[in-house]
């Protein structure tokens, strides 16, 4: 039985991100967008010199982060400048889901990962599990940041990331970033109908010559099942700070498991036969 | 697109640019209105490194100018002390903040996302000037010197101009003394020099001098600006 079966007559079609990077701007604001509606605190004021980008990394103070690459191309002597927004992929086998033990994360009725903010305890053990690095437990950068009024200002320690702005989908709005988004690259919809339009636009870039162009984290059979929230990128995956092969890495627990029973047993039968051999 | 034989105001299509024009075309010929029409021609900026190339009026003869000990103007083109200030600086805006600041600088979610002042100049004028990414620089004029955190890229390539390398120095204006990030104003380097017609002062290009280290502070800083002009004169 799969997660959403247990939801009923109230499980709902999957729905995601198509963040089409090839339209993006670079103007960031999905990140602000997202903070705004999120209520997420600020970061700190740290000017980092990696081109615009000034966020680094997504984090529990960043479920949105907007990278900026800049390349030049030797043969043509021409330089291009990447933007592209990142966010929690929303993993179809989501390995932070497998190792939470309060069930804090969990699968809602979109098929989308959200973590539960009363229930996290920060033990923190989904942060290793996730293999885009999106799970962070919440550090304040400031003792007294001017936060919003709504915002707390303790630090808590638990675990923040993008909900895919679960209360807007339950109100029937879209997530804020892709609201936000003036050029469409972020678009929000059914994972189906997603799927089909970055197709369509893949083919229609590929027409154009831009033989970097991909779609990262579409297809059901990569590591991770597919990407509820995926991209199309104008490079290979590392050029934007992405893993090229992500792997649930949960993957191989239960094969580990039974590897430690089948030893464990080993290690039974061996004490249980040294007495019994003692005994003679 | 209006149909061809669309009239008056149901011909401007909506993808005109020139939205200030009854027809939203620009005008090569512009018979009355400008102070400096009806034709279009190249002038020089009012602080520039070169000449002319066009013809022996260098830069616009009716653009306003202000001769008052606080707005010295840069010696420009082949006028003596025009090297010391040998770079062309341009200053701009970046998505996150709103003009000089004032509205944006006390935003967290925007501070954050361009939280210091900063200069962008090429890797080759870094290290003809001996600039360090992410180090900081000090960005003079005759008028003032402000400092700024240094990124270089290959965004800001020098340009070939009149068979003459020419570094570019990219500036963006927002910062100022008070906020949640404050840091050097660019539009303190810059001169009050006014177009004719609309009266905007000349903040796209302007010459300036770099070097590497921050500015200096307090009654210093006037001395070192004074410094540089007397060698200029
Ligand atoms: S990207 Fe990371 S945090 Fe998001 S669902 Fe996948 S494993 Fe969980
Ligand atoms: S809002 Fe859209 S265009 Fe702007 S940075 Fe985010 S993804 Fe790019």
């Amino acid at each position: 039985m799969s997660a959403l079966d247990s939801y009923g007559a109230e499980a709902q079609e999957r729905v995601g991100f198509f963040t089409d990077t090839s339209v993006c701007i670079g103007c960031k604001a999905c990140e602000v967008a997202c903070k705004e509606w999120n209520l997420v605190p600020e970061d700190g004021l740290v000017w980092t010199g990696e081109s615009y980008d000034n966020t680094s990394e997504l984090g529990a103070n960043s479920w949105r982060h907007v990278a900026f690459v800049e390349q030049t191309e030797p043969e043509v002597d021409a330089l291009r400048w990447l933007m592209s927004s990142d966010v929690c992929k929303h993993c179809t086998h989501a390995a932070c889901l497998d190792v939470c033990p309060t069930g804090a994360l969990f699968r809602t009725e979109y098929s989308t990962v959200v973590v539960q903010e009363d229930v996290c305890n920060g033990c923190g053990y989904c942060v290793p599990a996730c293999p885009f690095g999106v799970l962070d437990k919440r550090h304040l950068p400031r003792k007294d940041p001017p936060a919003l009024p709504l915002l707390t200002k303790k630090e808590d320690g638990r675990v923040w990331k993008c909900t895919l702005c679960y209360d807007r989908l339950k109100g029937g709005h879209e997530p804020a970033c892709a609201k936000a988004c003036p050029t469409d690259s972020i678009q929000f919809g059914p994972l189906d109908e997603l799927r089909e339009r970055a197709d369509k636009r893949l083919e229609k870039l590929q027409a154009e010559n831009w033989n970097g162009a991909r779609l990262y984290g579409r297809d059901p059979d990569d590591g991770v099942g597919g990407f509820g929230a995926f991209f199309l990128l104008l490079d290979e995956p590392e050029v934007y700070g992405l893993p090229p092969d992500p792997v649930v890495t949960t993957r191989d627990l239960p094969e580990m498991w039974r590897t430690a029973a089948i030893a464990a047993g080993a290690v039974v039968a061996g004490v249980v036969a040294a007495f019994v051999g003692g005994s003679r | 697109m209006p149909p061809d034989d669309a009239e008056a105001q149901d011909a401007i299509a909506g993808d005109h640019p020139f939205i200030m024009q009854a027809d939203g075309r620009s005008w090569l010929f512009v018979p009355q209105g400008l102070e400096d029409g009806p034709l279009p021609t190249h002038y020089e900026p009012h602080e520039s490194p070169f000449g002319n190339p066009l013809y022996s009026q260098r830069a616009n003869p009716r653009r306003q100018q202000f001769k008052r000990p606080e707005n010295p103007y840069n010696p420009v083109a082949d006028e003596p002390g025009a090297e010391l200030y040998p770079y062309v600086a341009t200053t701009y805006r970046l998505t996150e903040h709103h003009t000089a600041g004032g509205m944006s600088r006390t935003v967290p979610y925007l501070s954050e996302l361009q939280p210091a002042m900063f200069c962008e100049v090429s890797p080759e004028l870094a290290a003809e000037a001996g600039l360090e990414h992410g180090g900081w620089a000090t960005i003079y004029s005759s008028r003032s010197a402000i400092e700024a955190r240094m990124l270089v890229t290959d965004r800001i390539p020098p340009l070939e101009i009149q068979g003459r390398k020419t570094h570019q120095i990219g500036l963006p204006y927002h910062w100022g003394t008070r906020g949640l990030t404050t840091g050097g104003a660019a539009n303190d380097l810059s001169s009050i020099a006014l177009d004719p017609n609309v009266h905007i002062q000349e903040v796209k290009a302007f010459s300036v001098g770099i070097k590497p280290g921050r500015r200096p502070r307090g009654e210093a800083l006037p001395r070192f600006v004074e410094e540089i002009r007397e060698r200029a004169r």
